[in-house]
């Protein structure tokens, strides 16, 4: 254990993690059901949890239904251990679990995420849990939930290339920067919740299992370990991540995904990572060396 | 229903639960490979990780449809005590339905799901011997790097009637126990025949 990780108590008055044992009974039936069919949501019997919609209902219910007293919880919100939404989780399920939280992310072994993956690989023992808005790909072409469970049902992805291709229409290049739709194991399209493209590659072949968890839509999916996962591209327009041609202000990684600050009212731009554990690690590596 | 066909289930209901649970959510996200839970109870005529599958996964929203090698009066009384699952009959209502080795050759009536809705199919607990000793077979697909050589002791006539029986997103998910062992299948998973 190190200074990143903090052990802490059990409040006795919830049932642990929060949930009752009926409904995590029946999200893990779910889940396994996700498992068996890569990327396809599973409809569940979304609870109401002590927060709004939109703060990672889906995600809290996911990880209390998957959470056991010897795991490791690493909640990160945008890549960042220490903002609002990451800190209110994690003390959430310190509180009613008792779990051992990290900001560290090899010591995890289950990492909730609102929109990142980490930089730092992904181990066959990691469940990763995302936040997840909107989680069918096709709802911003088409509002009928009716019409969409047929297209999944159908394998009819068609509309979802031609958005892409309006976006080329439009601006020359794919302008989806973010929940940028893929396909798993080659039948279903599936939203990889918002994490910014940059991310898309890191799904592939993980090694690690991916759930996802919509509260206010209340579906859920999973990409198993190793399971293929490309995202939509055309052959001429070939999926590509985003560049910078700046380096982190704080460590100066160059391979990191990076998010702008503005630094005053002339605009002057600085660039950090979103990654903040991978950032850590990366300064207190270079003090060592020095 | 007499008390002594009661018998004491998990010893802590809420972690045993999750481990139970974990397990089965690890064999089936990499099938093929061997999860054990241990300190779970056993039951006459089932194996420790079958029960703990059903001691995990099952409740009053579970239509269990029970093989007839596993219907008897103990299991019957403590899987309605502990799970409070109701047991059915009809293959196509069951939502998990306990099998046995012999149970595999025809898995007509199980509810496969459909197109739209592929998550409503039967999971189907099925509890064998040993997990290997059979014919050599190789798995590949979701959850699998390159692939496991997997030796499960049935008869081979289950493979086909599991193809037949797999059309997907529709199918039938599988969770093979033994002793303390358990072994995931899910639809996905594709087997070919070991080359010599």
């Amino acid at each position: 254990m190190n200074d990143m990780t903090q052990v802490s108590v059990r409040d006795a008055a919830y049932n642990f993690a929060y949930l009752d044992e009926q409904t995590k009974r029946m999200i893990r039936r779910a889940l396994l059901k996700a498992v068996a069919i890569p990327g396809y949501q599973v409809p569940f019997g979304g609870r109401e949890m002590p927060l709004p919609y939109g703060w990672g209902t889906g995600g809290m219910q996911l990880t209390a239904a998957i959470l056991g007293a010897d795991d490791v919880l690493k909640v990160i919100d945008q890549g960042a251990d220490d903002t609002t939404n990451a800190v209110s989780i994690r003390r959430f399920f310190a509180r009613t679990a008792g779990v051992v939280t990290t900001e560290s992310t090899p010591d995890a072994t289950v990492i909730q995420t609102r929109h990142r993956i980490p930089e730092t690989p992904l181990h066959a023992d990691q469940i990763m849990v995302y936040q997840v808005p909107i989680p069918d790909p096709l709802r911003f072409i088409e509002p009928s939930e009716t019409e969409t469970r047929t297209m999944h049902a159908l394998n009819d992805y068609g509309v979802m290339h031609v958005k892409l291709y309006e976006d080329i229409a439009t601006f020359g290049h794919i302008a989806t920067a973010y929940a940028y739709p893929v396909m798993v194991d080659e039948r279903y399209v599936m939203d990889p919740s918002p994490i910014p493209k940059f991310d898309n590659p890191k799904l592939d072949m993980s090694p690690a299992l991916m759930l996802f968890g919509a509260g206010r839509e209340k579906r859920l999916y999973a990409v198993p370990p190793y399971t293929r996962v490309t995202s939509l591209d055309f052959e001429d327009h070939p999926f590509e991540v985003q560049k910078w041609e700046a380096c982190c202000a704080i460590c100066g990684s160059r391979d990191a995904f990076l998010d702008e600050l503005i630094l005053d009212d002339a605009g002057t731009q600085s660039f950090v990572c979103s990654d903040t554990y991978y950032c850590a690690q990366r300064v207190s590596q270079q003090e060592q060396g020095q | 229903m007499s008390a002594q066909l009661l018998q004491p289930a998990f010893a802590d209901p809420v972690l045993d639960a999750q481990r139970g649970f974990r397990a089965a959510l690890k064999a089936l996200a990499g099938p093929g490979l061997i999860q054990s839970l241990h300190d779970v109870p056993s039951l006459e005529g089932l194996a420790p990780a079958t029960y703990a599958l059903c001691l995990a996964l099952l409740d009053v929203d579970t239509p269990l449809w029970l093989a007839p090698s596993f219907d008897t009066p103990l299991i019957r009384a403590n899987l309605a005590f502990h799970c409070g699952c109701p047991l059915t009959s009809v293959r196509s209502e069951a939502q998990f339905a306990l099998l046995a080795a012999d149970d595999l050759l025809d898995l007509s009536g199980f509810d496969t799901g459909n197109d739209r809705y592929p998550d409503q199919s039967c999971t189907l607990l099925v509890q064998l011997p040993s997990l290997n000793g059979g014919q050599v077979l190789t798995w590949h697909g979701p959850g699998i790097e390159r692939q496991h050589s997997i030796s499960l002791p049935l008869a081979e006539g289950f493979w086909a009637e599991r193809e037949r029986r797999n059309e997907f997103p529709r199918g039938l998910d599988l969770f093979f126990s033994a002793g303390h062992e358990l072994i995931g299948l899910p639809r996905s998973t594709r087997i070919a025949e070991e080359r010599a």
